[in-house]
């Protein structure tokens, strides 16, 4: 019986030894660290939502394959579907799994001002990559920054360009009742004033709304020089698919929130000469934005990657430089490390601000052209080939 | 005037739209005195039905074998028909083992009818949580009269709601199976003690009330370009508040319920200042001033019951 138990003790030393010093064990006991990723990546958004999430998940990869942590960085996808409901619900499942260090996500501003207040009960830090109603970062969580421009930053260039370039000096504004439609109607109407053009209407209509002949008929009397929409793609595109249909031949222009293909597929032939603008640079014009362009490629995605998959990596960058300086423990240290830092990514030097809103803010004029978005800069309409509607 | 008359033209052709699905409800409840609350995503799975039949048209190359001018109406008609299929399967799974049933289980059975269609559209409809774009089934382009455009996809939405309407009348009134539905909507006892086959009678009126609502769903696609899941939802209670509007159970006043919601959320968005965003509310402000004040609807009659 003793001979069995020491047989029993050496046996088990034995595989305690081999264990401990085969490479194996490393791989199963390595320790991970979780960064959640939110955005739509159903509903009428999806687009966007799945392209930034794959934008993510390639800096993820990069940064496990670059061989600068000493553990394995996951990727945790939620949906928000663009309904602040299901967005609280994925913000609570992101902060109640221990392993999550931080989180980024939304595209759509009513879901991010649903869930900072989450992630700021529970100090995850949290880097919005995508959303640009201003009230987000006004309540100065400590944990929340966002890498994207606010639509108040993205509405002073294209006013000017708008008004004071192209020469459009009245318009009829239409948005969304969300309050990303209201913050660009209230953005837009101060700067279309200020620079001396007039607001002839405004109308709001609510998120689905598919039939916009009512309001478009109206306006059609007011005979406006251009429509200002303050929305996002689907209302957007079905807006200037019905103006072409009621006989409204103006000018339809907007921020970042139509800057996707999705606007042209919708739209069809009636998307021709609508201008946007959207935060950032021409990514071919940037030192490493090729590169980037070329590793998204790579991995195979099945979605575009979007106007913004370019801002959720670099909000997965700055997290994971965070880490690199701070360490995956301390969330309250990541979420300072964060506000504190100046990373050079492949738009340019992000710094935050005193409320943490990126103080990096450029855009980007780009024209429908033959079904799709074209910078402006290259476009037929720049060189004068093709004219837009008369102001 | 000549927005006026532009503006009354959209309210039209939305008040169509509601006047098809609302037909629908008063069919149903005429026949056997249930509201059948999925009747909304039925009208949208017809429009995913049409989506279908015009993909593997397109693949097979059987849209090019049909004459120009007839792909569309085979396309709408079999969709509406297996649409109407379908109708007449929910029936007889959902609503028929609730015949003697309290109202209420059926209410409830029909809820979550509507939401095993729109989660199934989610589910299997390839990307069924995006919204998709519905191909353009009618011609472009109009013509202008005394300065108002006229759009030939308009006016066919028009022509066919008008042709549909008239031949519903036609069934209803001058065929034994109109008479039997009429019958049965009367006193169904007394219907089955003259030889009328109830559950055939109630099959067909699913059938035909699934149907027009498949062709509501196709020509609200048509008209707005694009389709998505959940649609049937809202258009379910639009369609059900024109029917209790017109005056539930009477398949002419829910063409007056549908024209006067159609109207009265067109001219909330053109005429109200910031009317727009509250459309839906000038239209349910509607729906509750008939639900107290008259609610029998415009048409219906008021039922004495002695107690």
């Amino acid at each position: 019986m003793k001979r069995l138990s020491f047989a029993f003790v050496v046996l088990a030393t034995a595989v305690t030894v081999v264990i401990v010093l085969s490479p194996w064990p490393k791989a199963v006991w390595a320790k991970t660290v979780k960064i959640a990723f939110i955005g739509p990546l159903t509903g009428p958004n999806a687009a966007q939502g799945n392209g930034a999430k794959n934008c993510f998940d390639l800096a993820i990869k990069q940064a496990n394959a670059s061989g600068d942590f000493p553990y394995k960085i996951k990727m945790v996808p939620l949906d928000d579907a663009s309904d602040p409901a299901v967005a609280v619900s994925a913000a609570l499942k992101a902060v109640s799994d221990r392993k999550v260090v931080a989180a980024s996500g939304h595209w759509n501003s009513a879901c991010a001002l649903a869930t900072i207040h989450t992630f700021h009960s529970f100090k995850v830090p949290f880097v919005v990559w995508g959303a640009i109603s201003p009230r987000i970062t006004e309540y100065n969580y400590p944990e929340v920054t966002r890498n994207c421009p606010t639509l108040v930053q993205e509405n002073v260039p294209f006013a000017k360009w708008v008004i004071q370039d192209l020469g459009y000096r009245s318009f009829s504004i239409i948005s969304d009742t969300t309050d990303y439609g209201e913050q660009n109607t209230k953005a837009f109407k101060a700067l279309a004033e200020k620079y001396g053009a007039k607001i002839l209407s405004v109308d709001a209509v609510p998120v689905g709304t598919t039939d916009f002949r009512p309001i478009l008929t109206k306006i059609k009397g007011l005979d406006p020089s251009a429509i200002y929409f303050g929305g996002v793609v689907m209302e957007g595109a079905l807006t200037k698919s019905q103006m072409a249909k009621v006989g409204l031949n103006k000018l339809f222009c907007a921020v970042s929130g139509l800057a996707d293909e999705k606007f042209n597929e919708v739209a069809g032939k009636a998307a021709e000469g609508t201008v946007i603008t959207k935060p950032g640079f021409d990514l071919d014009e940037l030192p490493g934005g090729v590169e980037f362009k070329k590793a998204y490629e790579e991995q195979g995605y099945g979605e575009p990657m979007g106007a913004y998959g370019i801002y959720a990596y670099e909000a997965a960058n700055i997290i994971l430089e965070a880490l690199r300086q701070v360490g995956p423990d301390d969330k309250t240290a990541i979420a300072k490390a964060i506000r504190a830092m100046k990373y050079k990514g492949i738009l340019g030097t992000t710094t935050f601000d005193q409320n943490g809103q990126t103080e990096l803010a450029l855009v980007t004029r780009l024209v429908s052209q033959d079904g799709r978005w074209v910078k402006w800069g290259k476009s037929a309409y720049a060189r004068g080939e093709r004219s837009l509607p008369r102001p | 005037m000549s927005e006026l008359i532009q503006q009354s033209i959209n309210a039209l052709l939305l008040g169509c739209n509601y006047t098809l699905i609302a037909i629908g409800f008063s069919l149903f409840f005429g026949a056997l005195n249930v509201v059948h609350f999925s009747h909304g995503d039925v009208c949208i799975l017809g429009s995913y039905v049409i989506l279908i039949f015009y993909a593997v048209g397109r693949a097979s190359g059987l849209l090019e074998v049909l004459p120009p001018g007839l792909s569309v109406p085979v396309l709408i008609g079999a969709a509406a028909a297996v649409t109407g299929i379908l109708g007449a399967v929910f029936e007889r799974l959902v609503i028929r083992p609730f015949r003697h049933a309290p109202l209420l289980m059926v209410l409830v059975a029909t809820v979550a009818l509507g939401l095993i269609i729109r989660e199934a559209i989610r589910v299997f409809y390839p990307q069924g949580s995006n919204p998709q774009i519905f191909p353009q089934l009618l011609p472009g382009g109009g013509l202008h009269v005394a300065g108002i455009p006229l759009r030939y996809d308009n006016l066919i939405i028009l022509g066919v709601t008008v042709g549909l309407i008239f031949s519903m009348f036609l069934f209803i009134e001058r065929t034994r199976m109109g008479a039997a539905i009429r019958a049965i909507s009367q006193d169904m006892e007394a219907a089955m003690m003259m030889g009328i086959n109830i559950d055939t009678t109630v099959a067909v009126t699913f059938l035909l009330g699934s149907g027009l609502g498949a062709v509501a769903g196709i020509l609200n696609g048509a008209y707005i370009s694009i389709v998505r899941f959940d649609m049937g939802l809202m258009g379910g209670i639009k369609g059900f508040s024109a029917a209790v509007v017109g005056g539930l159970g009477n398949i002419y006043g829910a063409i007056f319920g549908g024209l006067v919601l159609g109207f009265v959320e067109t001219f909330a968005s053109a005429f109200i200042p910031g009317g727009t965003a509250y459309k839906d509310v000038f239209a349910f402000l509607v729906v509750i001033f008939f639900l107290v004040f008259k609610p029998s609807g415009i048409l219906g009659e008021k039922a004495y019951e002695k107690v």
